[in-house]
């Protein structure tokens, strides 16, 4: 190849029009390559720029929340019971259009994470937001957050926020009062109705109170978080704080529970034959409950702390589905017949309404024929005065009681003591049992007549006069109905909490206080606010008419049936002057028949006889006699509460 | 050698100097601005004045024809560079163009693009056939493919393209049939026809890890694209955007300076420009490459012999190129492809390299009038 050398302008052989015209073609391109560019750059910098601008602040802006701490609960005497313990989730951000699954082996490998578990939950965060956080593990051990806090500079993406556990100090102790807490459930979001609707500003992720104490109190008990407004960079990595709201602590609580009753209370439940049963203690002047045991139970922490490991998981799956539900708070959840410790609902309706008189209250006790039924009574003291037939518990004379009042003065009387409705106890999911009435009888018949002869209409049947006849027969009020709800069986179906508000009201002459677990909350300044201390109101109380007289008579059938020679000698606590009555209910559903279908057993009691402390209700489920399996647990509870209160030296637990 | 007369100062192109000049100092300034490790700015700013005006200035003293005859060793050094590079060279970033020689690092494609451009100048200039014959355009495709093929090896897909660019121009304004040129637009036009047809019926999870797929489809098919490939174009997309019409100022744009964008000093620096100095800034910047390319393009018209105008075309369309894809790729029209944006971008070679040419351009100017 030769030099080429410097000439004199192009060569003839070179069109220069050509290649001018070829030179303009390229200046043209480059010009409209530009105005495309500039078309571009003024769609998005000039047109869209909002839209864009709001997209930036999204990206470098997150919220994060500062969890506000639960209140305290404490006992009546300020013994702790539940606290909220500081802990930590190591969370992933998740934004560079990193892939989830690279990070993988980092977490496994490092913080002690299942592999199996992680990929789950990398799954199912495809589906969320994502400027959200990720819990990649709850519950982080000291070691995993310093881990995370030396590997910021490689691993930014990771890091540790704190995340409080409620913790149950004592475990099971009183859980089905106390309740649980846990994550608001999407249901209780959306659903309007709910306490803990988006509308009241729950959000997803809220711990709020799911059972018991927790979840009625919930709004004194829970505080308000705080948030941070950071700025983060592109790994989620946080630069600086634009602003920040500090939590509200929710407020610590005392409640009427007393711990050391409690524990007694907790140990004689455990003892229960069947394992089921419920024991309640509560002061029968204001209605502060001691006490409140059910069993089974189950153990709080398995939601607050462990819900989201593979134990806890377990644990409570098994709560579920436990034939005998333990998280079923009996004290107020299971309606089921009284027994004898229904009489002296009888008696007093009787002696107010003058079917027997203080001065002449014989009737005739034994077995009775009722129609095609025989009524057996276990007693044949031919005509005992009503105290001996309180003491002794005597069937016969409550059979006949009943058949003299009648239905209609026994139903006016129910209502006078609000059987068959809610105490209005400060615990979620009270039940109201069923009124053992003949307009309730006549209710319930009618609504199966109804509902038969839709069935019959829907298949083609016809429904005869006679079918009609027949369901308003059985509709009826009988002899036998009336006979067996005098002595607490028949349709009756009560709870425990509604014979512990009786049993106070019996022990302190007819004044019905509603049994309540909300003691104080302490005043406390909040924002530089002073909030005041704020006390349980009892609302819900009323009074029924019980004459000193009656009110005496009573208080001497009970006293006589602990401490003369009636049912419950088994509860006499020397010095405490116990009152009490047995109850041994027959099971009217067979549906767990077997072993199992003994009576249920029965007993409430107070104490002392004339300036009553504490009153009880104890149920043992399918265990007997009342007198043999349920009086026996309250002279434990009563001895030990008595020695305390007195400061009398403590004998050594004589447990059954 | 030329004299460094009164006349050297007064004919030199001063005003494509200071658009240049202007440019570099955006650059500067918005380097300076997201500082992704401390001094970067000084470090480019030195590059400029230390070594750039000098190469630049020495190129504008030489008579360009004895570059031009001097083009095969050049040429030949810049295809050992390159074979170096494919031995020896460290991969950044996916791609394997950065060459270490003990505290020399470079990128050697960016010089070989500016020397092959030279080679294909020295063989066509002598070439007097018109239109070119067939000999002759296969003669200069295969002194072109020698380094493009290389580059392409190096899996630096930018480089190939900027590669194409020139070798177009060159072979249009060079003197190639119009034939050519028709089937050349028409192959082009139907190449992405297919393309696109192909890739609108593709079953993009079949090919979710093929990046480059997955970048063209992140901006012409973003509902087919796997997120993680989408989120540079998202994210330069939005910094542009929320720039607004005078930008978030200096500093102060989060996408830059908070690490969205990436590669934010190099490859992406345009994206950091529009955030902060918004619409004013970017449209400032765009006119001065629309300047600073169409003023090359009247160099190359007023270039006193075919040599001139073929090495200043040549490296018009090479930094058009380089415009039109750096900026395309932020804006979102084009896929993402690493490619500095000349001038502005971080990074020695390239400025060094669009130096040593921007020289070559004004010595064609200096010289452009017969005497």
């Amino acid at each position: 190849m030769k030099a080429i050398q410097p000439q004199r302008g192009m060569d003839s052989f070179e069109d220069i029009r050509q290649t001018g015209l070829r030179l303009e073609a390229l200046r043209v391109l480059a010009i409209v390559i530009c105005l495309v560019l500039g078309i571009r750059l003024s769609w998005l910098q000039v047109l869209n720029h909002e839209n864009y601008a709001v997209q930036a602040e999204q990206n470098r802006v997150r919220v994060l929340a500062i969890p506000a701490p639960r209140g305290k609960i404490f006992d009546r005497k300020g013994r702790l019971l539940v606290t909220s313990r500081g802990s930590w989730n190591i969370v992933l951000s998740r934004e560079k259009g990193q892939r989830l699954e690279d990070k993988i082996d980092l977490i496994v490998e490092n913080l002690g994470v299942d592999r199996e578990w992680l990929t789950k939950r990398f799954e199912a965060a495809r589906y969320e937001p994502k400027y959200e956080y990720i819990v990649v593990k709850e519950l982080a051990t000291p070691g995993d957050v310093a881990w995370v806090d030396a590997h910021r500079i490689e691993h930014p993406e990771l890091m540790a926020m704190e995340a409080p556990q409620r913790v149950y100090v004592h475990g099971k102790l009183a859980a089905h009062a106390l309740g649980y807490v846990g994550e608001v459930s999407k249901k209780e979001l959306q659903d309007p109705n709910s306490p803990f609707s988006e509308a009241r500003g729950f959000k997803l992720g809220d711990i709020i109170g799911k059972s018991g104490f927790e979840r009625y109190y919930n709004d004194i008990l829970m505080g308000k978080d705080g948030e941070r407004r950071v700025v983060v960079d592109s790994r989620g990595q946080i630069k600086s704080e634009l602003s920040r709201v500090e939590p509200i602590p929710g407020r610590d609580v005392y409640l009427t529970l007393d711990y050391d009753v409690q524990l007694a209370a907790e140990e004689q439940g455990d003892t229960m034959p069947t394992g089921r049963g419920a024991l309640a203690f509560m002061d029968p002047n204001n209605g502060e409950i001691f006490a409140m045991v059910s069993r089974p139970a189950f153990d709080p922490n398995a939601f607050s702390q462990r819900a989201k490991t593979q134990e806890g998981r377990e644990e409570i799956t098994e709560y579920y589905q436990d034939e005998d539900k333990p998280l079923y708070n009996r004290v107020i959840q299971a309606a089921m017949a009284p027994g004898s410790t229904w009489k002296l609902f009888t008696t007093v309706a009787a002696l107010n309404e003058g079917v027997i008189t203080p001065e002449n209250s014989r009737v005739q006790d034994g077995s009775i024929q009722l129609g095609s039924y025989f009524m057996t009574s276990m007693s044949h003291l031919g005509f005992p005065d009503v105290v001996t037939a309180i003491a002794r518990s005597c069937d016969g004379y409550y059979y006949r009681l009943g058949l003299k009042m009648g239905g209609e003065r026994f139903e006016k009387w129910v209502h006078i003591f609000r059987f068959g409705e809610k105490t209005g106890v400060d615990l979620p999911n009270e039940r109201a049992g069923r009124p053992p009435t003949p307009s309730e009888k006549k209710q319930f018949w009618e609504a199966v007549a109804r509902n038969m002869k839709k069935k019959r209409e829907e298949a083609g049947q016809k429904w005869t006069e006679r079918d009609a006849r027949e369901y308003e027969f059985q509709s009826r009020w009988t002899d036998y109905d009336m006979a067996a709800s005098a002595f607490g069986q028949g349709r009756n179906e009560t709870t425990p909490i509604q014979l512990l508000r009786y049993v106070g009201a019996l022990a302190n002459g007819g004044h019905m206080v509603t049994p309540h677990l909300l003691l104080k909350v302490p005043a406390v300044e909040r924002d530089g606010v002073m909030l005041p201390e704020l006390r349980y109101e009892d609302r819900n109380k009323f009074t029924i008419p019980m004459s000193p007289e009656i009110h005496e008579i009573v208080k001497k059938g009970m006293w006589n049936a602990v401490n003369g020679d009636g049912t419950a000698g088994a509860a006499r606590v020397e010095g405490f002057d116990v009152c009490g009555k047995t109850g041994t209910a027959q099971v009217a559903s067979k549906a767990r028949a077997g072993a199992n279908t003994k009576d249920n057993a029965w007993f409430i009691s107070f104490a002392p006889r004339d300036k009553p402390e504490i009153c009880s209700v104890i149920l043992t489920e399918n265990a007997g006699f009342g007198g043999r399996n349920s009086a026996p647990r309250a002279k434990v509870i009563y001895e030990g509460y008595y020695r305390r209160t007195r400061n009398l030296p403590m004998e050594v637990a004589t447990r059954q | 050698m030329g004299s460094f007369s009164r006349r050297f100062i007064t004919d030199f192109d001063w005003l494509l100097l200071g658009m240049v000049l202007l440019v570099c100092a955006l650059g500067v300034m918005q380097i300076s601005s997201v500082e992704p490790s401390p001094g970067m700015w000084r470090k480019q700013l030195m590059t400029v004045l230390v070594m750039g005006l000098p190469i630049l200035f020495v190129t504008t003293l030489i008579d360009y024809h004895k570059i031009v005859n001097a083009a095969p060793v050049l040429y030949g050094i810049g295809i050992i560079l390159l074979i170096a590079v494919l031995l020896f060279g460290r991969v950044v970033n996916g791609n394997k163009s950065w060459l270490y020689l003990g505290p020399l690092s470079g990128q050697p494609s960016e010089i070989a693009k500016i020397f092959t451009i030279l080679m294909l100048t020295r063989f066509l200039a002598d070439v007097r056939k018109r239109p070119l014959d067939v000999r002759t355009i296969i003669i200069a495709c295969g002194l072109w493919a020698v380094p493009a093929v290389l580059v392409f090896l190096e899996n630096d897909t930018g480089s190939t393209l900027s590669y194409m660019s020139f070798l177009a121009a060159l072979l249009l304004i060079g003197g190639i049939g119009w034939r050519w040129v028709a089937a050349g637009a028409v192959g082009l036009v139907l190449v992405v026809a297919l393309a696109g047809f192909w890739l609108s019926h593709l079953d993009s999870v079949k090919y979710k890890d093929n990046y480059k797929i997955q970048r063209i489809l992140a901006v012409y098919f973003p509902d087919k694209a796997q997120e993680r490939f989408s989120y540079q174009n998202k994210q330069a997309e939005i910094a542009v955007g929320s720039g607004g019409i005078v930008g978030k100022g200096l500093g102060k744009g989060s996408q830059g300076t908070l690490g969205f964008l990436p590669e934010v000093q190099t490859d992406f620096i345009f994206a950091a420009l529009g955030e902060e100095m918004g619409f004013l800034g970017t449209v400032f910047a765009l006119v001065l490459y629309a300047l600073i390319i169409t003023r090359l393009i009247g160099i190359a018209r007023s270039a006193r012999d075919r040599a001139g105008l073929l090495l200043v075309t040549g490296y018009a369309a090479l930094l058009l190129c380089h415009v039109a894809v750096s900026m395309g790729m932020v804006l979102r029209l084009l896929p993402i492809i690493g490619i500095p944006l000349p001038l502005m971008s971080y990074g020695g070679s390239s400025l060094l390299a669009t130096f040593f040419a921007l020289g070559l351009a004004l010595s064609v100017r200096q010289r452009r009038f017969v005497n």
